[in-house]
């Protein structure tokens, strides 16, 4: 059953010269559903998202397709992006206007009635809680408020898809929690949501399904709880002091644990929470934590620990 | 699941209305330090040069020196507005600002983007022309009549010409200091050797079709017929110069640029 999906991308690619952004990546995404896209600097989300919208064109070749709404981005543009709305990666709002002066101006883009548009308007702000903005120069907005502001624009037109890059990155935890649960209202709403990201949370706190990209190449793609459990053991040890841990390393059982020791904290990977346990009473409480794994171990294990030439 | 209602995104016009009004909307924000300079400026020009030179050169083609060089301003002003707007203004957008980055996220194409680019410049042209008009009319320089305000038309020919050799240079242009040799090796040239300051029978013969290339010689030509009421057949020649250096132009700039803009 394909009939519910909104975005449905089979086997694109893309090559800037002699940079491969995408290589031949295939998903879905359902009605309504959050759609996360994690993975580091450089992966090639944003080149992935830009080919849904038009804002990238994907290489010529006989297997890929791309559908939004049933239309190729590469011939009806158009007709895809009067359905979305895009929160870009970067800020972008017109500095010498005020807050109402940037929405009208766009609301003009999508040739929305003045009355509507205004009403529209207010009930935006009202709704990412900026109503008391309405008259105030971009420059005098905290980052946070601008962040809201791009996401009211990106809602002018009632969009049925949202897209979204990177829409909390650089915001103190106030803001993004209350970004995340305008998301989650516009999800019960029926929006359908497109989300990159790096923060792992935010992902495993919205998203229905994660597609974890590096290199332009898709490594791992499900529910992030079906992820977690499939993919990584269950618990980790953090051993905090390296000389500790070189002591302790030569009697562990290698077939219940398993380490990843690149940095000056290592870390000690089992399903075994008791045999885990019993590895921590030779060590002093601060010098050790154990805790269940997250999707930034699952992340980490799948993408790597050194960094890329883009990161 | 495509839906079954028709999707009714926004006329070719409403695109680029869209495009040109928020140009518009940015221009007369700061309507003061925008919209008076260009009435100025054409003052100290003609002052500078008017003043301290007039004595000395009485007429040019048949003309007071004044009422010359006062046309050639009308569209020379157009030019310097439109080229500033689509080549350090296309590029701070493009580059520092990011404005394309939310514009192109709306119904638009790159191509009614950049259309619509042109347009506003073409209109900024119509503007300083119609503001230098304004001042030649009040200071009795030229004589208010139906012809003179047709030059503003011009004006906006101008505007439209200069805005898309502009887009075009944008589109090589990777490091903004770049433009300096467009603004002093292009357009500085072209000020001199157009026929605003003297007329092209004055340059040495193996220079004139030099000035004839220019595309501000053929704009200054139709201001002066404008102006002065003289027509004659050899302006559909200028008029026609005019129209297909700017196609030609426009459509390599919106080419090359649209392949910047939509990677």
């Amino acid at each position: 059953m394909t009939g519910n999906d909104v975005i449905r991308i089979r086997h694109i690619c893309k090559t800037f010269d002699d940079l491969k952004a995408v290589r031949d990546l295939s998903f879905s995404v359902r009605e309504s559903a959050c759609f996360s896209i994690l993975g580091p600097n450089g992966a090639g989300k944003t080149t992935l998202m830009g080919m849904v919208y038009g804002r990238t064109r994907r290489d010529k070749n006989k297997e890929s397709r791309v559908s939004v709404f049933g239309y190729d981005p590469l011939h009806e543009e158009l007709k895809i992006k009067y359905l979305a709305g895009v929160v870009p990666q970067e800020n972008n709002l017109d500095e010498e206007l005020n807050v109402m002066q940037n929405l009208d101006i766009y609301s003009r883009f999508y040739q929305i009635p003045k009355k509507t548009a205004r009403d529209r308007i207010h009930s935006l702000l009202e709704f990412m809680e900026l109503q008391d903005k309405k008259k105030s120069r971009i420059r005098e907005l905290s980052g946070g408020m601008k962040r809201r502001l791009i996401i009211v624009r990106a809602l002018l037109n009632n969009p049925r898809l949202l897209i979204l890059d990177e829409p909390t990155t650089g915001l103190d935890p106030q803001v993004r929690h209350l970004i995340w649960d305008k998301i989650r209202q516009l999800k019960k709403e029926r929006t359908t949501i497109l989300l990159t990201t790096h923060y792992m949370d935010e992902a495993f706190q919205l998203a229905d399904k994660i597609l974890i990209m590096d290199n332009g190449r898709k490594i791992l793609e499900g529910e992030p709880k079906v992820l977690l459990k499939r993919n990584i053991e269950r618990y980790v040890m953090e051993v905090m002091s390296r000389e500790k841990y070189n002591k302790m390393k030569t009697d562990l059982d290698r077939k219940r644990v398993r380490s990843d020791e690149v940095h000056e904290v290592a870390l000690l990977y089992s399903n075994d929470l008791a045999y885990l346990k019993s590895r921590a009473s030779r060590l002093t409480a601060g010098d050790h934590f154990i805790r269940q794994t997250n999707l930034e171990d699952l992340f980490l294990k799948t993408t790597g620990r050194k960094l890329n030439e883009n990161q | 699941m495509r839906t079954n209602k028709p999707i009714l995104y926004p006329s070719l016009f409403n695109r680029l209305y869209s495009v040109w009004y928020r140009h518009f909307r940015i221009y007369t924000k700061n309507l003061v330090s925008n919209g008076l300079p260009p009435f100025l400026e054409p003052l100290i020009f003609l002052a500078g040069m008017g003043l301290g030179l007039s004595k000395f050169l009485v007429e040019m083609d048949h003309l007071p020196y004044i009422q010359f060089l006062a046309t050639g301003l009308l569209v020379t002003t157009a030019m310097f507005t439109a080229a500033f707007e689509c080549s350090f203004g296309t590029f701070i957008r493009m580059e520092f600002d990011k404005v394309y980055d939310g514009m192109l996220a709306a119904p638009i194409n790159v191509r009614n983007l950049l259309i619509g680019e042109i347009l506003w410049a073409g209109t900024k042209g119509f503007f300083f022309t119609f503001a230098v008009l304004c001042m030649l009319t009040l200071f009795g320089i030229l004589p208010l009549n139906g012809s003179t305000l047709l030059s503003p038309f011009v004006g906006f020919l101008t505007g439209v010409m200069f805005a898309s050799i502009s887009l075009l240079i944008t589109s090589f242009v990777k490091d903004i200091n770049q433009f300096n040799f467009y603004f002093s090796g292009f357009l500085s040239p072209m000020f001199f050797f157009s026929g605003v300051v003297f007329p092209i029978g004055n340059l040495p013969p193996v220079l004139r079709p030099v000035a004839e290339i220019f595309p501000l010689t053929h704009t200054v030509r139709l201001v002066r017929a404008v102006c002065f009421f003289k027509f004659n057949y050899s302006l559909l020649l200028d008029f026609l110069f005019i129209l297909v250096i700017t196609l030609i132009v426009a459509y390599f700039a919106i080419q090359r640029l649209g392949r910047k803009l939509v990677t």
